[in-house]
Formats: structure tokens, C-alpha cells, sequence
């Protein structure tokens, strides 16, 4: 439940303030000067946080849009990520945004245009090559959309600019206004799916496995670009089986032929987010279980690793057209 | 521990009286009233004398394993009526525009407002916001041991354009008195999230008794706490834990058991 609204007075007569604000307006409000104010201080759990979050109305200022993290997409040359929100809905237990941030809230940025701005300036400095945009770095692409109206201006500004794709990453079932537009081919929707294990015991309030694919399905079926994100891969005891079967729920709806991509890789944490996130949630298996240091991040042991990624390999192409799936690749 | 920090007795009396608050006579720097797992401070007023409270009795509880804090007392404000309970989201301090925020942790019906903290008494009233002298001293500092989730402050409304009985002392016993149910009700959730905080940490008894069993470097202490944290949370009984232990001398051994017996119980997730 969300439990009061910050706003930054810049931007209080800002129209998309005006519209959140209205449809929050029974909720206390407090003005501030620059979202930091509350987002950043040391002095707060993002444990407690997380069971009443706020949300922050704020104006980003600079970086809208940065260059991916190494690593990050599928395998274009050019991958940059935008984030018009910061901190999620959902409540994953292995998400590095709980080890990043040290508040909860959900920061909601409404310079739509300056983004859209830094997007044709990103795009319009690789003319000719394919430009990837990754939403969804920071925050669920899709969550808030009734809030939001992220896909209202960004699958238009996207859809107008040539080389430019974009990638909308999310667990949400909220498809609703992009099944009012047209399709566009280089905007694609990722879902991301874990086994029903992980989803029960790490993804707390998370749409069920059964919605998700039924809300891909939808999308596919008027016509949008789908992917599959397996990512992060959770290891448990029955990890094999589990993952046998959410595969088999997927491909029992979804036509493997018309995805646009897959990907998969095993749960990794940098270690400082590790260290956080660990320290908020000491009771948490996930953070209990072996793991290693490998040049700064923490993630399976090697032979682990190795082995729950072939499986998981092994058994998507049982699935998928081998030129669908990129694996996500984060060793140095 | 519920920490109430008030600054005069006349708004702490109702508090000491609703909760059966015993005076500690062993302590002179400030007026101290002791409950079960509860106390409340008296500090003087202005925001030096609230931060100076703050930091005081924190370093007496240090062996907590969670701090709450409830800043309660009277405010100024320019419409609103006597009596009026308000949770505050927003203190300034007026003399260095320092703002803080309070985190809305806990679910409420109360009124919400802004509290402006002056170093000098004042009859100027403000449309947007509360006033009094002692909030940002003590935020200041209360954050200083707590999360912002866990520090919060309440006002009730003592003067105002037409009336001031701010400085009526029985008055603002009543004023407090009459809000002492709705005080309590926040007071209930505080202490909620502050058990859940102080839940995940370790009992300082069973600590000690695992530290005694070997000689640990400090990096063996780092990784033995993430251990003994985990298992205690898990519910795996620390008595019966330390006798399996007993059986080991070194700290290396020790580690790699409770490691051993961790990686066993995370496998099911």
C-alpha cells in the first residue's frame, strides 16, 4: 500500500504531475525540493520501506539515458538503458535494486521529453546501425503503466526513429494500452520468468506464472515482438524439474517460432549488493546458500553455474530455434 | 526499546501515566521513565536540549537491538484547532533550511503535516505548516541510531491565531491526555516494525557463547554472524547448535559446520 506522495515543487503544475496527482490525491502530500532529499539518505531500511512505500514525483535532471552495463542485452554493438522510474512494484528477493537503493519509495520521473530527447540524440549519434534502448534496468517497464502512461509516449517516439529498438523488460501483466496501439517491430516485450519454486518463495507479489503468459500471449497474438527472459536462474534442489515444467507451461501457449529472442542466465549480485541485500534479509535462503567470488561479483560455484546453465540450455532448445536464444554472459 | 522524548513533563505525563512509567533514580543529566521495553525522556526544551537527549539515551541502550523513537509534544499552527493530533512528514529547521523527513512506515488515520522548527519562541503562524522548537534536534539525532522508518513525531496542536495555551501546563497535559489512544495506536505499529528489526538480530547471550568456543580474526567474526543469523532466523535451536559445536576447537571448523549445515538448509529455498 502505498503511503504518501513526495513531489518536487519544480514540478508540481508539471501536466503528467498533475495527472498522478489526481489520481493519488487521496493520499498526504509533501513537497520537496529534489527527490535525493528522501531517496538517499543512509538512514533508512528498504525492508520496513517496502511493506508502505511512497511515491516521488521528480524531474531527472541529467543521465536520462547511459550506456548498458557490459554485458547487458542481446548481443547488439550499440546498448544504452533509460529508466523512467526507480524501484519496482514487486518485492523480488533477488533483485539488485534492494541492494542499490537505500530507500523503497518509487521514484517517478515525468520529463518524458527529455528522455525522448537523449534517446533521438543517442540514436542520431549511431545513424545507419541498430541502437538498443533497455527500459526496465531500474525499475519493471510495464508495472505502473496505468499510473505511468510510460508506453503512451515512448512506443510513438521509439517507432520514430529508425535504428532505434527498445526493449520493455517486466513481470506485469499490464498490456492493456499497448493492445491499443498498433504494433511496432523494434519494440519488443520481455517477460521474465523464474521456476515455480523461485516464483513462490522469491517473487513476492508478482502477477502468477499462468497471467504472464497469458497476457504474452495476447501481445503476440495482435501482432507484438516477445521475448523470454530466464534471468536470473535460481538454483534448488528441484531446479531441473521445475524449470522442465515452467517450459512446458510456456510452450503449451506461446509459439516458440514467433519469439523474438530468449535469454538465460544464473542468479549473480555485484558483492556490494550482495553484502546489502544479505544484511536485510539474513533469514533469506538465497543468500545462505554456496556461493563465490569471481572478480567482484558473487554467484554460484563454477561447476554449479555450469551445470544448471546447460540443463536449462539443453532444455530451451528442446523449444526454441537455436538463433533466438542469447545467453547472458558476465564473466570477464 | 520505545523511545519517547518529550520535553516537558506536561506533555510526557499523560505517556508515564497511560503506560505505567517508573522513574529511574540513578541518572541525572535528564528525567528518565522506564517500562517494559519502553522509556520516555524528558529534555528540556529547544532542539540543543532534544538532541542532546537523544544522543544520550541511545548511548545507554546500545546493548538494544532496535531503537524506536516517538518524539511527542505541542506545536503551533495557524488554523487548525487545540487539540489536534498530527503525525509529522516534513520537519525544517528554520535556522539552517535542513529538511528531514520521517519515512511513512506505519499505517495511519492521523492527520499529516510539515513542522517547522524555530530556535525562539514565536506568535507568527504559518498557513503550511506546524511549529515548534525541539523536532529537527531531535530527528537530527534520533536518526543518527535508527532508520527514519523507526523515528517518528507526533504534535499536538497547543496554539493557535485565536487561542495559545502553549504555555498552560495543565492545559497541555489534557491536550495530550485526550489524544492518548490515538498516540498509543502509532505508538503499537512503531513497535511492530521495531520488533521486526530487532527479531533478525542475534541474541547477545548465544553470541557470546559461540565466540567463546575459539579464537576468531575479525573476518572469521564477519562471516560467523551472517551464519549465526541466518540459522537463528531459520529457527535451528542455538543450544543444540553450540553443543554440535563443542565438539570443534578451531574457528576454521567451526565456520565450515555452520556452513555446511546452512548450504543444507538453503537448498530448498
Amino acid at each position: 500500500m502505498v503511503s504518501c506522495v513526495y513531489i518536487e515543487s519544480a514540478v508540481r503544475d508539471h501536466p503528467r504531475a498533475s495527472q498522478l496527482l489526481q489520481r493519488l490525491r487521496k493520499l498526504p502530500l509533501v513537497e520537496i525540493d529534489h527527490y535525493g532529499e528522501v531517496f538517499n539518505p543512509r538512514a533508512q531500511n528498504f525492508r520496513l520501506q517496502k511493506q508502505n512505500p511512497a511515491i516521488i514525483i521528480a524531474h531527472k535532471n541529467k543521465g536520462q539515458v547511459l550506456a548498458a552495463p557490459e554485458g547487458y542485452g542481446l548481443g547488439g554493438e550499440h546498448n544504452y538503458y533509460f529508466s523512467h522510474m526507480l524501484n519496482c512494484l514487486y518485492d523480488c528477493r533477488y533483485c539488485f535494486l534492494q541492494g542499490m537503493y537505500q530507500s523503497a519509495h518509487q521514484v517517478l520521473f515525468v520529463n518524458y521529453e527529455d528522455f525522448g530527447e537523449q534517446i533521438r540524440q543517442t540514436a542520431a549519434r549511431h545513424a545507419h546501425k541498430p541502437v538498443w534502448f533497455y527500459s526496465g534496468y531500474d525499475c519493471d517497464s510495464l508495472a505502473n503503466e496505468p499510473m505511468t502512461r510510460f508506453t503512451e509516449y515512448f512506443i510513438p517516439l521509439v517507432k520514430s526513429i529508425d535504428n532505434a529498438w527498445m526493449e520493455l523488460r517486466t513481470k506485469s501483466t499490464q498490456v492493456r494500452s499497448m493492445l491499443k496501439q498498433e504494433p511496432v517491430n523494434n519494440i519488443v516485450t520481455a517477460f521474465s520468468f523464474s521456476d515455480a519454486v523461485s516464483h513462490a518463495r522469491l517473487e513476492h507479489g508478482v502477477p502468477s506464472i499462468e497471467k504472464r503468459i497469458n497476457a504474452m500471449s495476447r501481445l503476440i497474438d495482435a501482432g507484438w515482438p516477445v521475448g523470454l527472459r530466464f534471468d536470473p536462474v535460481v538454483y534448488h534442489r528441484n531446479y531441473q524439474s521445475a524449470f522442465v515444467d515452467l517450459l512446458e507451461q510456456i510452450f503449451n501457449r506461446i509459439d516458440a517460432q514467433k519469439l523474438h529472442s530468449v535469454s538465460l542466465g544464473s542468479f549473480r549480485l555485484t558483492r556490494d549488493h550482495f553484502r546489502s541485500i544479505s544484511r536485510l534479509y539474513p533469514e533469506e535462503p538465497l543468500f545462505a546458500q554456496n556461493m563465490n567470488l569471481d572478480n567482484g561479483i558473487i554467484s554460484y560455484p563454477l561447476d554449479r553455474e555450469r551445470e544448471m546453465i546447460d540443463f536449462c540450455e539443453t532444455q530451451l532448445m528442446n523449444h526454441i530455434p537455436a538463433q533466438t536464444y542469447h545467453p547472458c554472459e558476465w564473466h570477464g | 526499546m520505545l523511545i519517547w522524548v518529550c520535553a516537558l513533563h506536561c506533555e510526557a505525563g499523560p505517556v508515564i501515566d497511560y503506560y505505567r512509567l517508573k522513574k529511574s533514580h540513578e541518572v541525572r543529566a535528564f528525567d528518565v521513565y522506564h517500562g517494559d521495553d519502553m522509556l520516555c525522556i524528558v529534555t528540556g526544551i529547544g532542539k540543543l536540549a532534544s538532541a542532546a537527549a537523544c544522543a544520550w539515551v541511545a548511548a545507554r541502550c546500545e546493548r538494544e537491538a532496535a531503537l524506536a523513537w516517538i518524539n511527542l509534544g505541542v506545536a503551533g499552527a495557524a488554523e487548525h484547532e487545540l487539540g489536534t493530533l498530527f503525525v509529522i512528514n516534513k520537519i525544517v529547521d528554520a535556522e539552517t533550511g535542513q529538511s528531514y523527513y520521517p519515512a511513512p512506515a506505519v499505517t495511519t488515520s492521523l492527520a499529516a503535516s510539515a513542522c517547522l522548527t524555530l530556535s525562539l519562541p514565536s506568535d507568527e503562524y504559518r498557513e503550511d505548516t506546524l511549529f515548534d522548537m525541539e523536532a529537527s534536534g531531535f530527528i537530527y539525532s534520533a536518526l543518527r541510531f535508527s532508520s527514519a522508518e523507526l523515528t517518528q513525531s507526533l504534535k499536538i496542536i497547543s496554539d493557535n491565531r485565536r487561542q495559545q495555551t502553549g504555555k498552560n501546563r495543565q492545559r497541555v497535559s489534557e491536550l495530550v491526555q485526550a489524544q492518548i489512544e490515538s498516540i498509543d495506536r502509532q505508538a503499537a505499529g512503531l513497535l511492530r516494525l521495531k520488533q521486526q528489526v530487532a527479531a533478525l538480530e542475534i541474541p547477545a547471550d548465544s553470541w557470546q557463547q559461540l565466540l567463546s568456543l575459539a579464537h576468531f580474526s575479525q573476518t572469521q567474526r564477519n562471516r560467523l554472524r551472517v551464519l549465526w543469523r541466518y540459522l537463528g532466523n531459520r529457527e535451528f535451536e542455538s543450544q543444540a547448535l553450540l553443543r554440535q559445536l563443542a565438539a570443534h576447537n578451531t574457528a576454521s571448523a567451526i565456520i565450515a559446520t555452520l556452513e555446511q549445515i546452512s548450504y543444507r538448509d538453503s537448498e530448498e529455498l
